[in-house]
């Protein structure tokens, strides 16, 4: 047993994450938008650009072919874009929220819009995507026809927040000063949530089962994930905390991008807001705190019995997510 | 310490997984894969010592328990990056700057004193790390029935599972606390410090060495933002009249899916 499954994890170290084909279609520096060829003959007119957030890499959502929600979406007759933010490196450090909203996700969505020959598109947000794509609907509702949330928080301030109760006590300008914030460091304080379960038992747990390469490359290509963080450039994320963690703005008011206020409360698109009760990162309830606060009469939340990372990798999510997010399309 | 951490994982693999095949001795030491934090061998003689303790298995189980609490204190170290590279510096704190170095012997001061912010606060933490696992042994104990002798290694798993339990249920009390969050905030505001402080000082050597230093690339980068920035606004002002607003619900509105209105 101890000798198959050594076999299996040294098989699996070379495990490339992302399966299905797709295309650079647009570029500005760092940001990449890649469009999925379809596998659907007949794919929507209308695409869903996905949104992903800044702290870790997109290609999780389309990490094998049993486990990828872009796949599904696919199968399902979806056209799908993708940002891929890229890494930011020394010279990104002055790179605020307004230059990722108004500059690099508005450049692609203008970019789909006009090589696509339409007015406004599908939004996708996922964790801090969900917030971008939430502040960019704001901001440009005309551009967004529907919005779908997956584990996006909102309020910031919930009992159970506990990355929100360390971050609101950071003084974050000293702690980051004109610098990037290193992914590493991120990595470990994501792991100081539940440092047990997640630097422990979880390699326990992997010598319990069969050495199934299967099993063995999946967890694999999610240790890979979990790991390749990109550092956040400096002047986003000092806002990102401030903001959001520290002042909640979406919850108590006075946000603004640009000098353009971003007020919730001025959605009125449908909204699809997908929660994962077993969710560590983003409580439910901060990601539930949305309904209570556009103005959507056509409003529907999921919740999935789910955490943060089995939202996009377990085998129940691909049974799941990818048709309720297409069935809630197809509907409007 | 390759080989180590390859022992350590085979160990516990043939804890849980009894050998039914011979375990690759020699490729751990060449290329070991992760091994956990913990030591798997005395784990499993902590284990067995309690399953085998029936005399005084109140005793065994409270022997048990600070085995794991110590086996976890090395936990934190690695959660929260450890000590600031570079060593302490050596500059004294107290001493009055002056003359044409003064500059940078305050600097200097300003890191050292950054420096003991950040071991006060990471002592802080490790103590508080240290009463939380004090806890879990505590739950720990107070869970273990009577030991069953000999221990399968599902027994083995179950044991582990509930220290896991303890270790997490005492550690997110600690952690939700003001105490902890007030220790982390300070460990980074010091960190930050600290790193600043010791850039600063550098600064100096990269001018006499004519190197670019990072405040002058920062300025520089400062400048090339600002042009980005209004080359971004020209083009905006460029698309607005071919970007007329309200024409484009109405087109999204025709595409085939575009079965219901908002």
């Amino acid at each position: 047993m101890t000798s198959r499954l050594y076999a299996a994890l040294s098989a699996a170290r070379h495990c490339a994450p992302g399966c299905t084909e797709k295309d650079e279609v647009w570029r500005s520096g760092k940001v990449r938008l890649y469009r999925y060829r379809p596998i659907s003959p007949t794919p929507s007119a209308v695409p869903l650009l996905i949104v992903y957030a800044l702290v870790n890499r997109p290609y999780m959502m389309d990490l094998e072919p049993d486990r990828s929600l872009i796949r599904g979406l696919l199968s399902r007759g979806l056209d799908l874009y993708l940002i891929d933010w890229g890494y930011p490196d020394g010279a990104d450090r002055f790179t605020t929220l307004e230059d990722y909203l108004e500059d690099q996700l508005a450049g692609c969505i203008d970019e789909i819009l006009k090589v696509r020959g339409l007015d406004a598109l599908n939004l996708l947000g996922v964790c801090q995507g969900g917030v971008f794509s939430l502040c960019f609907a704001a901001l440009h509702p005309e551009r967004v026809r529907n919005l779908i949330t997956m584990v996006t928080p909102v309020d910031f301030h919930t009992s159970t927040d506990l990355l929100s109760k360390w971050a609101r006590k950071i003084d974050v300008d000293a702690w980051v000063g004109h610098a990037n914030v290193s992914g590493d460091v991120l990595n470990q304080l994501f792991l100081a949530l539940m440092p047990f379960r997640l630097s422990q038992q979880k390699y326990v747990d992997l010598l319990r089962g069969e050495a199934d390469q299967a099993r063995i490359e999946n967890f694999m290509r999610v240790e890979r994930w979990i790991y390749d963080s990109p550092d956040q450039a400096g002047a986003a994320f000092r806002e990102f905390v401030v903001w959001f963690y520290q002042q909640n703005r979406f919850v108590r008011g006075g946000l603004a991008i640009g000098g353009r206020s971003v007020d919730l409360r001025t959605l009125e698109l449908p909204i699809l807001n997908l929660i994962g009760t077993r969710d560590h990162l983003v409580p439910p309830a901060s990601s539930a705190a949305l309904r209570g606060l556009t103005r959507s009469s056509d409003f529907t939340t999921l919740e999935l019995d789910l955490g943060h990372i089995g939202m996009y990798v377990s085998a129940r999510a691909q049974r799941q997510v990818p048709p309720a997010i297409a069935e809630w399309l197809a509907a409007r | 310490m390759a080989a180590e951490a390859g022992r350590q994982w085979q160990a516990f693999a043939a804890l849980f997984n009894p050998p039914a095949d011979a375990s690759p001795s020699g490729k751990f030491g060449q290329s070991p894969p992760f091994a956990p934090f913990f030591d798997a061998e005395q784990f499993a003689a902590a284990a067995r010592a309690f399953h085998q303790s029936r005399a005084d298995s109140q005793a065994a189980a409270a022997a048990f328990g600070e085995f794991l609490r110590d086996q976890f204190g090395r936990v934190l170290d690695g959660m929260l990056g450890g000590s600031a590279p570079g060593g302490s510096p050596a500059a004294a704190e107290e001493a009055p700057a002056l003359g044409p170095a003064r500059e940078q012997q305050e600097r200097l001061q300003r890191a050292a004193a950054a420096w003991r912010s950040l071991d006060h606060a990471q002592r802080r933490l490790r103590r508080l790390w240290s009463d939380a696992l004090a806890e879990a042994a505590r739950a720990f104990v107070s869970r273990l029935g009577a030991p069953a002798a000999p221990p399968t290694a599902e027994a083995l798993h179950e044991l582990y599972d509930a220290w896991i339990d303890c270790a997490e249920e005492a550690y997110a009390r600690m952690a939700h606390g003001e105490a902890f969050g007030a220790a982390l905030a300070d460990a980074l505001k010091a960190a930050g410090d600290w790193r600043e402080e010791s850039a600063a000082s550098v600064e100096p050597w990269a001018k006499w060495l004519d190197w670019p230093t990072r405040r002058e690339i920062n300025s520089l980068s400062l400048r090339v933002r600002a042009l980005e920035q209004q080359l971004r606004e020209t083009k905006r002002k460029r698309d607005i009249p071919a970007r007329p607003a309200a024409k484009k619900r109405t087109a999204a509105a025709k595409t085939p899916r575009g079965r219901g209105k908002r």
